[in-house]
């Protein structure tokens, strides 16, 4: 029983012993992370030009570290973060004392060159806000001497590893140099310039892309394709090795004459990173990337020459030659022929739209096919432009291609240079001319002006005139105006004194009528016997028809009674006046058709009668 | 003996008249060949020496001065070339290659003056006119107008009604058709001695009055014609088809 409760005693005694040591560790670790977390911040170098990148380290070590924000970097503004924040942990155990540490990585690249500055970055750590100390690093400017390392300022790492190693000295990551080069620097509007853009190293590369893509303003760039390796080669400079990379080449053509700049070319690399433990050298492989830009270039781009320029220029520049193949030399009419015109040489022919065909008037020619084809040789570009015309012939007999030309400024040379193909005749028969067979409709075209110029000087076969006094100033030309006005005045002349002549007779006769008509009357009465009853009733009737025959100016032989009344009664006889004339007249032409003689003293009333009568009339008619 | 005396300076007189008549007369087309066969051979200078000796003998034909225009513009002095195209125009409306020269020519010249807008009746009234020579338009008128007086006098012989009522009717058509005619004899001959110049140097500045020390209102180039207005002491009124108007000094234009 004894035993029992003196080994449970043992037991119970051990165990609280082991809990006191589990509780000591668990007190001495968390006194451990309640210690003040250390911030640093720590750059690869102080030196640098511009253009080059360093890396910029945020480490919080002790406890707490476990609960960092990232650090707020907005203040951070000489510099342009290439990359980051790249954040990673580390956690060490070593004889019982455990430690923790969060690293924050940025690569930053200067904006600008003189002695700038990392600010104070503050960050959280475990709900209170630290800062970081300032740093100066000095930016060098761009293509100045590689800067040589100095003495350590405060926060720079320095691995004492390797500067302890002996006298070898370790490659740095300011060996890293993109570089770019042209083949001349001086050049005319549309001459090629070569761009190569090439990496220097004494490092491993393990990672490379262009941080933004490439532009040339003012230049119309063609890529020229590299190998993948980049062309890797080693060279010495200043008796070091170093390898070359072959990172990019471009075929530029200045489009526009003056100045011109080629602009950086930036790279971000990723090379192998110095590392303090031996730990992550061994398993891992540490990486850091920086940015590397090559230095601007001046191209002078001078213009083309104005003089001697041909006038079917298009804008060519290097060396061409030119081919004109016909597929055959005979044909018929509407029978098509190709005819190819080709292009080729060194330089761009990107700029050539235009077709070097020029209209042909006896063929129908349609929009040809072009092809174009431009690759690289020897770094230049070779260009191969054709046009595929198809033509039509729309005429027998022998048609001719004229020759064609094409100029190109050759850059080589200074001057401007003209091939041209020779004319290329082509027979066309007149088709399938069969007797009886059908004619084939003939592809008809409208004739156009090609140019425009004056018309040709004229000839005077006939002898020249002088047409300064033209006709309307003659003195013929205002007679032949006079002369229908003088005859119409003379003809109207002559019509009026007709007229006027012909009235007076009228009138005259007007005015005799009455004494003339009593003169036959006073006749008549002298043959008051009745032997001689119709000559008196004769002289009476002609008396009276007489009078109105000359009353109305008018022929006595055409004059019948109706006539007689029409012609009283348009002067406005009274009705009983025209009745007793009517019967007045009846009466002598009844006595003298009738069988038996009248007595006298019928004819003495007849006589009185007809001088009442043409008295009455001639009051009636004289109103 | 005193006859034959007198017989023969008055031979010599005949003689020389008669020699002396055909050579006059070959002057002026041997002028015209050498200039032709000058501007042939490309010698412009050489032609327009010609052509203007011609026209100093007093004979304007249209053909002189379309030559002379022609070599004018063969030596780059458009305003020259325009001065001789208008003038042979002029003389011979009817010629279409001095026209189309003309038309050219002025596609050349830096003065861009629009015309004024004609209505449809009126401009191809115009255009049918200005196609007409003036010959033709004088014979046209006087066929009516002589046709009208005829017809007049016709009306004054004949007496009877229904026949002078024909008559009546045709004249007063005829009569219509010479008062349309005249009319357009009348355009014709105003349109062609319509005082008008063409610009014979390069740039002329128009001024406000005639003097140099007065306001510079715009300039005219070389080949603009423009519309005399007035005279003054060395300077001319001008005014162009858009209305503008003002002196210009009288060497730098040249009247058609």
């Amino acid at each position: 029983m004894n035993r029992q409760g003196t080994r449970r005693s043992v037991c119970s005694r051990s165990l609280r012993w082991i809990l006191v040591g589990i509780l000591a560790c668990a007190s001495g670790m968390s006194w451990t992370s309640a210690q003040a977390a250390e911030v640093r911040a720590s750059v690869d170098r102080t030196r640098i030009r511009l253009g080059d990148s360093l890396t910029l380290t945020i480490e919080v070590a002790g406890g707490g570290s476990d609960r960092v924000a990232a650090p707020d970097i907005s203040k951070l503004s000489d510099f342009e973060i290439a990359r980051g924040p790249v954040r990673s942990h580390r956690f060490q155990f070593v004889n019982g004392v455990s430690s923790s540490s969060v690293t924050y990585q940025y690569v930053l690249v200067p904006r600008r060159e003189g002695t700038l500055s990392v600010p104070p970055l503050r960050l959280l750590v475990r709900g209170r806000m630290v800062a970081t100390q300032r740093i100066r690093v000095e930016v060098l400017p761009r293509g100045s001497a590689p800067p040589r390392p100095r003495a350590p300022a405060p926060g720079v790492q320095q691995d004492r590893r390797l500067r302890s190693r002996g006298t070898r000295e370790a490659p740095s990551i300011d060996d890293v140099r993109v570089l770019a080069e042209v083949d001349t620097s001086s050049v005319f509007v549309g001459q090629q310039v070569t761009l190569a853009v090439m990496l220097v190293s004494r490092q491993e590369l393990l990672g490379l892309a262009p941080k933004d893509s490439p532009t040339f303003p003012g230049f119309w760039a063609e890529e020229i394709k590299l190998p993948e390796n980049y062309n890797a080669e080693q060279i010495l400079i200043d008796g070091v090795p170093h390898i070359r990379y072959t990172l990019m080449k471009r075929a530029l053509f200045p489009t526009n004459a003056g100045t011109l700049t080629i602009p950086p070319v930036t790279y971000q690399i990723q090379i192998k990173r110095r590392s303090r433990d031996p730990i992550e050298s061994f398993f891992f492989t540490p990486v850091e990337t920086i940015v590397r830009g090559s230095s601007p270039i001046a191209v002078e781009v001078a213009p083309l020459p104005t003089e001697s320029r041909p006038a079917d220029f298009s804008g060519a520049v290097g060396r061409f030659d030119l081919s004109v193949v016909a597929d055959r030399t005979t044909s018929s009419v509407n029978d098509a022929i190709g005819l190819e015109v080709r292009i080729a040489g060194v330089g761009n022919l990107r700029t050539i739209s235009e077709a070097p065909l020029p209209e042909l008037t006896d063929f129908k020619e349609f929009t040809p096919k072009v092809t174009e084809q431009m690759r690289i040789r020897g770094d230049r570009l070779l260009g191969e432009k054709s046009w595929d015309y198809v033509l039509i012939p729309l005429a027998p007999g022998e048609q001719t291609i004229p020759s064609i030309t094409f100029s190109f400024f050759d850059p080589a040379a200074g001057e401007y240079r003209t091939v041209g193909s020779q004319p290329i005749t082509i027979q066309v028969a007149r088709g399938d001319g069969a007797p009886g067979s059908p004619y084939t409709p003939v592809a008809q075209s409208d004739v156009r002006q090609l140019r425009q110029d004056i018309h040709y000087i004229k000839l005077a076969p006939d002898g020249l005139r002088d047409r300064s006094r033209p006709f309307y100033r003659s003195p013929v030309f205002l007679v032949i105006l006079l002369l229908p006005v003088a005859a119409d005045v003379g003809i109207f002349a002559a019509a009026f004194r007709r007229e006027r002549r012909h009235a007076n007779s009228r009138l005259r006769r007007e005015r005799r009528a009455r004494s003339i008509a009593r003169r036959r009357l006073k006749d008549a009465r002298k043959l008051l016997t009745p032997h001689s009853s119709r000559a008196f009733y004769a002289s009476v009737a002609q008396a009276l028809t007489e009078y109105v025959a000359d009353k109305f100016d008018t022929a006595a032989s055409g004059l019948t009674h109706q006539r007689i009344e029409e012609l009283l009664s348009s002067h406005g006889a009274p009705d009983d006046l025209k009745d007793s004339y009517h019967r007045c007249l009846e009466a002598c032409d009844y006595a003298r058709f009738a069988p038996t003689s009248s007595s006298e003293e019928e004819m003495k009333r007849t006589s009185r009668v007809a001088e009442e009568m043409l008295v009455a009339l001639e009051r009636s008619l004289t109103k | 003996m005193t006859l034959r005396v007198l017989y023969l300076p008055a031979a010599l007189l005949l003689l020389g008249v008669l020699s002396i008549g055909p050579a006059c007369a070959s002057i002026p087309g041997d002028l015209f060949d050498a200039g032709n066969t000058a501007y042939e051979d490309g010698r412009f200078e050489e032609a327009v020496t010609s052509y203007e000796k011609i026209l100093q003998y007093g004979l304007h034909d249209p053909r002189v001065h379309y030559n002379l225009g022609n070599a004018y513009f063969k030596m780059r002095r458009l305003g020259s070339a325009i001065l001789h195209y208008e003038r042979a125009l002029r003389l011979d409306p009817s010629d279409g290659d001095v026209r189309e020269n003309l038309i050219f020519a002025r596609g050349q010249i830096r003065d861009r003056i629009p015309e004024p807008e004609m209505p449809y009746p009126i401009r191809a009234f115009t255009t049918v006119l200005g196609r007409s020579s003036l010959a033709l338009v004088t014979v046209i008128f006087l066929i009516f107008y002589l046709a009208t007086g005829a017809l007049v006098g016709a009306l004054g012989v004949y007496r009877s009604l229904a026949t002078r009522r024909v008559l009546g009717y045709v004249t007063v058509s005829l009569g219509l058709c010479a008062a349309l005619s005249g009319a357009a004899l009348y355009y014709t001959v105003m349109r062609m001695t319509a005082e008008e110049a063409i610009v014979v140097e390069d740039r002329i500045d128009v001024r406000s009055g005639p003097a140099r020390d007065n306001t510079v209102l715009f300039s005219v180039h070389e080949g603009t014609r423009v519309e005399i207005r007035n005279r003054l002491d060395g300077w001319i009124q001008v005014s162009l088809p858009n209305a503008l108007s003002g002196w210009v000094p009288d060497t730098g234009i040249e009247q058609v």
